[in-house]
C-alpha cells in the first residue's frame, strides 16, 4: 500500500495537480450549467463541498465494515441523503435560489467528483486523510466554477453578483449565458493551463 | 450464507438510519418551505393588484398585508383574488392567474385589472423555461410595466387586445414591445395572455357582475 498522503499533499492534489474539472474533465456537467450567475454558483459550490466533504468521511468511517459487493449502493444512499438534505436547506432558506438551480442541486447526487472521490480515496483511506481530500478536491471544482462563472456572467449579462459593470452601451452576448458559452470558456481556460503548465509527457513534449 | 446476510442487514442499517435522518429534516423544514412557496405567489398577487409589498419583505409580513388586502373566491370554478383598499371596503381590482404554452414549456403568470374590469393593473409571469437572457426577458420589469393601463375589452372577429410587435414606437397605444431575438416566447405571450383576458371578459367577469 502507497504511503499515505500529507494535508499538505492532499490540498495541492485537489486544487492543482488533479483538479477534478481542469485535470479530469469531470463533473462537466453542472460546470455548464450553473455557471451563468456567479450567485448560483456560489451556492452549487456549497452543495457540492458538503455533499464531498461528509460522503467521504462517512464512506471512510464504515469502510471497515462495508461488505466489497455492496459497497457502490451503500456510497449511492449515502451522497443522495447528504444531497437530500442540501435540497431541502435550500429550498427552506434561499427559495430564490433554489427556484434559479432547478434539478440541479439534486443532480449533485450523480456528480462524478462526489463518488470518485468515495472510490478512488475514501474507501482505502482514514476518516480525517478522506474529510480533506474531498474538501480539497471541491474545493478544486469549486475555484474552476468561479473563475469560468466570473467570466460568463459580466459578458452575458454585463453584470457581477447582479451589479451592473459592464458600460451602458455593451450589448449582451446571449451565447455566454448558454451552455455553449460555458463551453467555450472551459475550453480556452483548460487550454491555456494546461499549455500553460505542462503536466503529463504529452503536454510537456508539445509545449518544446 | 453468513456473509449475505451480514451485507443485507448493513444495508437495512444504514438505509434505516439515514432515511430516518433524512426525514426528520425534511419534517422540521417542512412548514418554512410551504410559507416559502405560498408567499411567493402572494407577492406576484400584490404586485399585479398593485398593492405595495417590498420584495425583500419577511414573509411574516407578506402574510399579514395579503391577508388583509386580499380576498380568494370562487367564480364558476376558477380562482379570483380581490383586492382591496387600505380600509378594506372598496374593491380596489382584481387579479387572476394566466397561462399557456411557451416556446420551450409552460409559462405560468397573473394578471391584475381594476374594478371595472377596463384596464391591466399589473402583469407577472412567475414560471417558465425560455432561454435566460432572451425568452426569460418576459419577467423583466420593462417588459411586464408595458401592460400597465393597457385597455382590455371584448374583442370581436380575429382583432386582439393588444399586440407584441417589433420593439419601437407602436403606431397605436394597444402595440406593445416583444422581446428581441425571443419571437417564439413573443408570441405565445401574445396568443396566451389574450386568450385568458378575453376569457375572463366573457365568462368569469359576467358572474361576479352579477354578484
Amino acid at each position: 500500500m502507497p504511503k499515505p498522503l500529507s494535508g499538505s499533499q492532499i490540498f495541492l492534489q485537489g486544487l492543482w495537480n488533479d483538479n477534478p474539472v481542469l485535470r479530469q474533465i469531470l463533473g462537466i456537467c453542472s460546470t455548464l450549467a450553473v455557471t451563468n450567475l456567479v450567485a448560483n454558483t456560489l451556492v452549487m459550490n456549497a452543495g457540492l463541498i458538503f455533499t464531498v466533504c461528509l460522503s467521504s468521511l462517512t464512506v471512510s468511517i464504515l469502510r471497515n465494515y462495508t461488505p466489497m459487493k455492496i459497497r457502490m449502493m451503500a456510497q449511492t444512499l449515502i451522497i443522495a441523503s447528504y444531497v437530500i438534505i442540501v435540497d431541502i436547506a435550500i429550498a427552506a432558506y434561499l427559495p430564490d435560489i433554489s427556484e434559479a438551480l432547478g434539478p440541479y442541486v439534486g443532480l449533485i447526487i450523480t456528480n462524478c467528483i462526489v463518488m470518485g472521490r468515495c472510490e478512488a480515496f475514501a474507501k482505502n483511506n482514514p476518516p480525517w486523510a478522506s474529510f480533506l481530500d474531498g474538501l480539497a478536491m471541491s474545493l478544486g471544482y469549486a475555484a474552476v466554477l468561479l473563475i469560468i462563472a466570473v467570466i460568463r456572467e459580466p459578458m452575458g449579462f454585463g453584470t457581477l453578483l447582479g451589479h451592473r459593470i459592464m458600460p451602458e452601451g455593451f450589448t449582451p452576448w446571449t451565447i455566454m449565458i448558454m451552455a455553449p458559452g460555458a463551453f467555450f470558456t472551459l475550453g480556452l481556460f483548460v487550454w491555456f493551463l494546461r499549455a500553460r503548465f505542462p503536466q503529463t509527457a504529452e503536454e510537456k513534449k508539445k509545449g518544446q | 450464507m453468513k456473509k449475505r446476510l451480514y451485507s443485507i442487514a448493513f444495508m437495512f442499517v444504514l438505509t434505516f438510519f439515514f432515511t430516518a435522518v433524512v426525514s426528520a429534516v425534511k419534517v422540521y423544514n417542512e412548514e418554512k418551505i410551504e410559507t416559502n412557496q405560498q408567499v411567493k405567489l402572494q407577492k406576484i398577487i400584490l404586485q399585479v393588484l398593485g398593492i405595495p409589498v417590498e420584495q425583500r419583505a419577511p414573509n411574516r409580513e407578506v402574510l399579514q398585508v395579503f391577508e388583509k388586502r386580499v380576498k380568494t373566491i370562487e367564480v364558476k370554478q376558477k380562482t379570483l383574488y380581490v383586492g382591496y383598499a387600505e380600509d378594506g371596503k372598496k374593491i380596489t381590482g382584481y387579479a387572476f392567474p394566466i397561462g399557456g404554452a411557451g416556446f420551450w414549456g409552460p409559462v405560468y403568470g397573473m394578471v391584475g385589472v381594476d374594478p371595472e374590469a377596463s384596464e391591466i393593473l399589473g402583469i407577472a409571469f412567475y414560471k417558465h423555461s425560455e432561454t435566460p437572457g432572451l425568452g426569460a426577458r418576459i419577467a423583466e420589469p420593462w417588459f411586464t410595466k408595458q401592460f400597465k393601463g393597457l385597455p382590455i375589452f371584448t374583442v370581436q372577429g380575429d382583432k386582439k387586445i393588444f399586440y407584441l410587435k417589433p420593439a419601437g414606437p407602436g403606431k397605436r397605444p394597444n402595440e406593445l414591445d416583444a422581446v428581441t431575438g425571443a419571437t417564439g416566447t413573443s408570441r405565445a405571450v401574445e396568443a396566451f395572455v389574450n386568450r385568458d383576458l378575453d376569457h375572463f371578459l366573457r365568462d368569469t367577469w359576467k358572474s361576479v357582475k352579477k354578484g
